[in-house]
């Protein structure tokens, strides 16, 4: 179990610049969630943690020794590649073995790892076989399997469950979670699936354009994201951000105005904004749709999960938010609907970005 | 209106393949007349070779062929020019390939471009420089000479080069996880995902070396360091008065049989090989 | 290690990963080893004999006595003016003339009825692609005989038609013409495979809106799958061009140029200069000029499928 610290990490290609500077630490033990979209510079952090893709400048440091230059297998890490990249032309048994040969284990202690692992992940009956006869869930296993095996200071892995299909990767997901807490071991995984980030992580960085935009816990960053970057990227449906122009108000809190007229007290300090135009972010679950409420709009489209019902409602502006029902709500396409606000979980973001939060 | 128009194209498809079926008849006839009169009296084929399949037949002009010492040398010296020719050229051009492909050293895209430019030269432009060469080193008539020239070809370089660059790097980047070192990674895990590259390549590189007229040609001028394919050559030139056309049809049956019955068993890689190397 | 990286901080970015990155497994000069067997080879047997062989185009040399003398581009002059040399040289051009056509239409042709996936087309296949595993000797030797004056399988066949026959090989009109069609028998195969993997390469659904569009065959054949394997078509013109500007076996050991010099092709020429009359400074030269006209063969052929790919 290492904690692994990345202070000031650069890289270039050429004169492109992927990660400006990147420093975080990597707590022991904790199963910590890269996240963020495609080409945000996750999987070349990972890769770098890794050992295979050169630091243009900045250290590593695994287990307190500094590892910045050493190849990938000195390391003491494990990874588990996207496309599994098992070696093709040996058994489950061999591709579980090669690494531990390579530095020169025991044969009884190599032997007494397969066993262990295979026991643990239920590849007993697949030993013998070539990877061409496995199904993709039984890869994901052998790749798990040839990592765990490795028992590494820290795993890696790099979007591991999208190749699978949405039945296996909820079950790959909760073995994840367990093999978590089973090892004890500390885990970095790259994803851009929030609800993989959400579910797995004791803490998740969400990055973009090679920058961190937030550590936390999950709720943390579900409840206070730290920008309007990170508020887009989590919750599903996907906040909704209205325009919001501050207004002068005797009250001690922030109160600001809708394109569509509506004025809304928010529970957020107003001393500390100016009077900048301002965007206000407001997820479903925080816009109810309540007959009483004096704000008004038309229902264009109803999406019934089951445990809710979603509305997309078009307000007096032209504007579309998505607001929640109940999930028996009778609404349908069409109506006149009212909102009503949930004002303590309104969120403000200024002209740069940051979030403001009540409480 | 649909149903005539799908008759039509049946009609038209039963056509074309009649048609071919006879232009693949007329392909094959001059081997089967060839192998039929191959098993008839030489005395006979003086008068009338218009009689494939009546008697008497003879096995005499094969047992004529067993009886000539130097067709099994002949024979040997293309199984030892064409296998060594096949294995070091694999040899080579693993490494080359792999080297191309994966590893990174100073100056190895200006090396791969002079390696390419290579494909350009005809064999005919070097072969004078070549025997010049070999000659000064006193190495003609000897399977060396044979052998080493056609291993500076570069086709095959880049044909393991293309390949090696299509094998997913994550397996090798695993491999390096899993602290393997360099020449490990090409021994115990490429070199074995490469075994279709090397079919293709090996079987090419054979049936080249085992065909190669021009080279031994001018390299071996002593009979018993021809290659079969050269020996045939030299038995046909006194054409008219040889031991008669039976005996020559027996040579070309006996000669080019083996090679046909190995076509046969590997048609499949030929095929691919064929095919694999030009479409990616 | 730490120092090391931050007194590099200022440095060029390429110095910086050159140093960097010598510890990892990348772009080592260690690494040069896997081509360096290759390379050798190359050098040895294939760079210096071209050099060589561009040395030797400009000397005279003496075998026996081992003399070169310098004689500038003498040995070109001379070839200009050897009457049997330019026949070579018209004769290579006819020969490629005469056989890239067929091997680009006929190929094509086989390609597309055998472009099935059943046994008749394995079978078929297998034919037309089998002569192309033998070695050149036995294929002029059984063509020979198919040729023989009277007794010949030709000759039979003629005779059966009540037609005189006579043998191609020794009409000065007729055999090259020979010579080009027992090219085309021997080796058809290889670009009916490469065009074989070219259809296989074209989607079926392409195939398929076609016919909802109610395309005719030939249609579907000039609106489709013509432009589909139109690089292929390339591939093909270029690689025949390449294969038949090096004739030598077929015309040497079926006419041996003959007869009167109506089917001596370069390599011919070549040989005989170089290996008969041991002239090896003028048969380099000639080599030279081989390797040129091929070259400049092969730059017209990828010159015209530019221009046509832009249009």
């Amino acid at each position: 179990m290492a904690g692994i610290q990345l202070a000031h990490i650069q890289k270039r290609y050429g004169t492109t610049e992927v990660i400006p500077d990147f420093s975080l630490d990597i707590e022991p033990g904790e199963f910590l969630v890269f996240l963020g979209p495609s080409g945000c510079g996750k999987s070349t952090l990972l890769r770098m943690i890794a050992g295979l893709e050169p630091v243009s400048d900045g250290e590593i440091r695994i287990a307190d020794q500094p590892v910045t230059h050493l190849p990938p297998g000195a390391r003491n890490l494990a990874m588990v590649f996207q496309h599994y990249a098992l070696y093709p032309h040996m058994t489950v048994r061999e591709n579980m073995a090669f690494g531990l040969k390579n530095i020169g284990l025991a044969e009884a202690e190599i032997e007494r790892r397969i066993t262990e692992a295979a026991r643990m992940l239920e590849l007993d009956k697949l030993l013998a076989r070539k990877p061409i006869q496995l199904s993709g869930g039984q890869r994901q296993r052998v790749a798990i399997g040839r990592a765990v095996v490795k028992e590494p200071g820290a795993f890696l892995f790099d979007e591991p469950l999208s190749n699978l299909d949405a039945a296996l990767r909820n079950r790959t997901r909760v073995e994840l979670a367990r093999l978590h807490q089973r090892l004890k071991t500390t885990m970095v995984f790259v994803t851009h699936d929030q609800v993989e980030a959400m579910t797995l992580a004791t803490r998740i960085v969400v990055m973009n354009q090679g920058r961190i935009e937030q550590v936390g816990s999950p709720i943390e960053i579900y409840r206070r994201p730290a920008t309007k970057f990170v508020a887009g990227f989590i919750g599903s449906p996907a906040m909704n951000f209205i325009d919001a122009a501050p207004i002068a108000s005797d009250n001690r809190h922030l109160t600001v105005r809708l394109p569509d007229g509506t004025e809304l007290e928010t529970a957020i300090n107003a001393d500390q904004l100016g009077n900048g135009p301002l965007v206000a972010g407001v997820r479903a679950e925080s816009l109810q749709i309540d007959e009483s409420s004096p704000i008004r709009g038309r229902a264009d489209v109803i999406e019934r999960l089951g445990e809710r019902t979603l509305a997309y409602v078009t307000l007096r502006d032209g504007a579309v938010v998505v607001a929640e029902a109940h999930r028996e709500s009778p609404i349908a396409s069409g109506d006149h609907v009212g909102l009503r606000f949930d004002t303590r979980n309104i969120h403000i973001f200024d002209q740069a970005g940051r979030a403001w939060h009540g409480n | 209106m649909s149903t005539q128009h799908i008759a039509g194209k049946r009609l038209g498809d039963r056509l074309i393949l009649l048609a071919v079926i006879v232009l693949a008849l007329i392909w094959v006839a001059p081997l089967i007349w060839v192998f039929g009169l191959s098993f008839k009296p030489n005395a006979e084929l003086m008068r009338h070779t218009n009689v494939l399949f009546s008697p008497p037949f003879t096995l005499k002009n094969y047992t004529d062929i067993l009886g000539n010492s130097s067709v099994f040398r002949w024979i040997l010296n293309s199984a030892i020019v064409s296998l060594g020719q096949t294995f070091l050229t694999l040899v080579l051009c693993s490494l080359a390939g792999y080297g191309f492909a994966r590893t990174e050293f100073p100056g190895k895209k200006v090396l791969y471009i002079a390696v390419l430019a290579g494909l350009a030269v005809p064999e005919q432009a070097v072969v004078i420089p070549l025997h010049h060469i070999f000659a000064d080193l006193d190495l003609h008539n000897t399977y060396s000479a044979l052998i080493l020239p056609r291993l500076a070809a570069p086709f095959g370089v880049f044909l393991m080069t293309q390949y090696f660059k299509a094998v997913p790097k994550d397996i090798e980047e695993a491999a390096l996880m899993d602290n393997t070192p360099r020449w490990k990674i090409f021994w115990r895990v490429v070199l074995p995902l490469s075994v279709p590259a090397q079919a293709t390549l090996g079987i090419f590189t054979f049936l080249n070396a085992w065909n190669d007229y021009l080279w031994p040609l001018i390299s071996a001028s002593k009979p018993e360091m021809y290659t079969l394919t050269l020996g045939l050559a030299t038995t046909q030139g006194n054409f008219a008065q040889s031991e008669g056309i039976g005996f020559l049809m027996a040579q070309a049956v006996f000669a080019g049989l083996p090679i046909f019955v190995i076509y046969l068993f590997f048609q499949k890689y030929i095929v691919s090989a064929v095919a694999g190397t030009t479409v990616r | 290690m730490s120092s090391l990286t931050s007194s590099l901080a200022d440095a060029p970015v390429q110095d910086t990963t050159r140093v960097r990155t010598r510890s990892y497994s990348n772009r080592h000069w260690g690494n040069a080893l896997f081509v360096l067997p290759f390379v050798c080879v190359y050098i040895a047997l294939l760079v210096i004999p071209v050099a060589d062989g561009f040395w030797m185009s400009l000397h005279d040399l003496d075998v026996l006595s081992g003399d070169s003398t310098w004689v500038g581009l003498q040995n070109f002059v001379r070839l200009w003016h050897d009457g049997i040399f330019r026949g070579a040289v018209w004769n290579t051009f006819v020969f490629v003339l005469m056989t890239t056509p067929a091997f680009v239409a006929l190929g094509l042709a086989l390609a597309l009825a055998l472009n099935r996936q059943d046994r008749t087309g394995t079978a078929l296949r297998t034919i037309f692609f089998g002569s192309s595993v033998l070695s050149v000797t036995i294929v002029t030797l059984v063509w020979r005989l198919v040729f023989m004056t009277d007794i010949g399988l030709l000759a039979n066949v003629m005779h059966f038609f009540g037609l005189s026959a006579i043998n191609p090989l020794t009409s000065s009109a007729l055999a090259l013409p020979a010579i080009a069609l027992v090219t085309v028998w021997w080796i058809i195969g290889l670009p009916m495979m490469l065009f074989l993997a070219a259809l296989q390469q074209i989607p079926e659904e392409i195939y398929e809106a076609a016919a909802m569009d109610n395309a005719s065959r030939w249609r579907t054949f000039w609106a489709i799958t013509l432009p589909s394997i139109r690089r292929t078509v390339a591939l093909v013109a270029t690689i025949e061009v390449i294969l038949q500007f090096q004739l030598f076996g077929q015309a040497q050991l079926m006419t041996n140029g003959g007869p009167n010099n109506a089917s001596r092709p370069i390599v011919q020429f070549i040989y005989e200069a170089g290996f008969q009359q041991w002239a090896l400074g003028y048969s380099a030269a000639a080599a030279q000029v081989l390797f040129g006209l091929m070259l400049i063969g092969v730059s017209i052929q990828m010159w015209l499928s530019r221009r046509h790919d832009a249009q």
